[in-house]
């Protein structure tokens, strides 16, 4: 085979279009079209090969399967939950999502953060979503949710920077043999090597929940007592803006229909 | 796994993340939805941190992720009040219902006209209406023994 063909630039670049050309598919545009949603998908299953391949190749991303699998739950069930045309729909696949990235936590050895991820955000503020939703949401499928707003722009902005990222995720490795990040850490605590690095990494697992909340409420006291402070405030506030009763008597017949011609006369008044 | 490409995975899954979040926030028009990518985009920013906390061993990431937490719940209701008093003005959740509050130099968004929802109709289960006796099929009754 023809290596130019297969060199990471070029597979970094059609993964980058296809991914552009996958979201631009799967975006509500107010016509739905089943086969091209399922083209969309497609698109996007090639473009995650595509830069899976190309991170390869960049910097050999290695592979394992837990981490794969997870990390694969949260990707596809993030695009779900933007592309879906029922918000409720987006909830739903949302939660999902956060199972997979509290899993990709859990590889990645914050146990206490991941457990926490499930509570915290699939446990308290999905359901905050979803009660706002049943208040909400009007019945059957809104307009406003079977377009998007330049699709096609946003589609691209997002996979440039795609592309952009993970060519400087892959250049990590391609540096001096010792990875920069690392030897910048060395060098700014003055300790030699890789070995205290793996011991470092070490008594990060072990003991884990106990050392993180010593670390928490010990180096980190006053940031806490902010976040206290911060949930305090949050708690009055959304209840003071609540409870200042019923909004001033509405003009639905205005505000229902601001998108057609009748609103043209007012353009006079700004 | 060495700890380098365990770095990049991670990495790469909270850049994929982010971005799209980022789709999500600049597309969708349900105010609802704005906020979940939002999430999403905090999503990623969390599992990039946990494993740059990973790969240099210390504890800062962790705990901005804890923070990050904090905030998002923060942030989430007394977002979701305001989409909620933002509905009850309006009686929709688009956010281009408020777009008398763009810049004048800016065109206004005109809702293109949508075709009538061409997805199948549900199809729900058959049932027999309540309180009309179901047509009795004889050859099947005769067969029964008893019922």
């Amino acid at each position: 085979m023809n290596p130019a063909l297969f060199s990471p630039g070029l597979l970094l670049a059609s993964a980058v279009t296809l991914t552009a050309l996958g979201l631009w598919l799967l975006l509500p545009r107010g016509s739905e079209n089943r086969s091209a949603w399922w083209l969309g998908w497609l698109l996007g299953a090639v473009a995650l090969a595509g830069f899976v391949c190309a991170g390869k190749r960049l910097g050999g991303i290695g592979e394992e399967a837990v981490f794969l699998t997870v990390s694969l739950v949260a990707i596809v069930s993030g695009t779900a939950t933007i592309v879906s045309r029922s918000p409720v729909y987006s909830a739903i696949w949302f939660a999902l999502s956060l199972a997979g990235v509290a899993g990709v936590l859990l590889v990645l050895g914050a146990q206490f953060l991941g457990v926490a991820t499930i509570v915290v955000y699939a446990g308290a503020i999905l359901v905050m979503f979803l009660f706002v939703l049943m208040l909400a949401q009007p019945s059957g499928l809104a307009s406003y949710d079977r377009v998007s707003s330049e699709p096609l722009l946003s589609a691209v902005t997002g996979a440039v920077l795609l592309g952009l990222l993970t060519l400087s995720i892959g250049r990590l490795s391609v540096g001096p043999a010792t990875p920069e990040p690392l030897a910048l850490a060395s060098a700014a605590s003055d300790s030699p090597a890789t070995s205290s690095h793996a011991a470092a990494i070490d008594s990060l697992v072990k003991n884990h929940v106990a050392r993180l909340g010593g670390e928490l409420f010990g180096r980190h006291l006053l940031a806490v007592e902010a976040a206290g402070v911060l949930l305090l405030v949050a708690l009055i506030g959304s209840i003071a803006i609540v409870s200042r009763g019923e909004p001033d008597v509405v003009d639905h017949s205005l505000d229902l229909q601001p998108l057609t011609a009748t609103k043209q006369s007012q353009g006079g008044r700004r | 796994m060495t700890s380098l490409p365990l770095l990049q995975n991670a990495l790469s899954v909270g850049a994929i993340l982010f971005v799209l979040g980022l789709v999500g926030i600049l597309t969708r028009r349900n105010l609802i939805v704005m906020f979940l990518s939002a999430e999403l985009m905090l999503q990623g920013v969390s599992v990039s941190l946990v494993a740059w906390s990973r790969f240099h061993g210390d504890w800062g990431g962790q705990v901005l992720v804890i923070f990050i937490l904090t905030v998002a719940a923060c942030e989430a209701a007394i977002a979701l009040v305001f989409v909620l008093q933002a509905f009850a003005r309006t009686g929709r959740l688009d956010a281009a219902a408020w777009q008398s509050l763009r810049e004048s130099s800016l065109s206004r968004v005109v809702d293109q006209q949508l075709p009538s929802i061409d997805t199948l109709p549900p199809v729900w289960p058959t049932l027999s209406p309540a309180g009309v006796l179901p047509q009795a099929d004889e050859n099947e009754t005769l067969q029964r023994e008893h019922v």
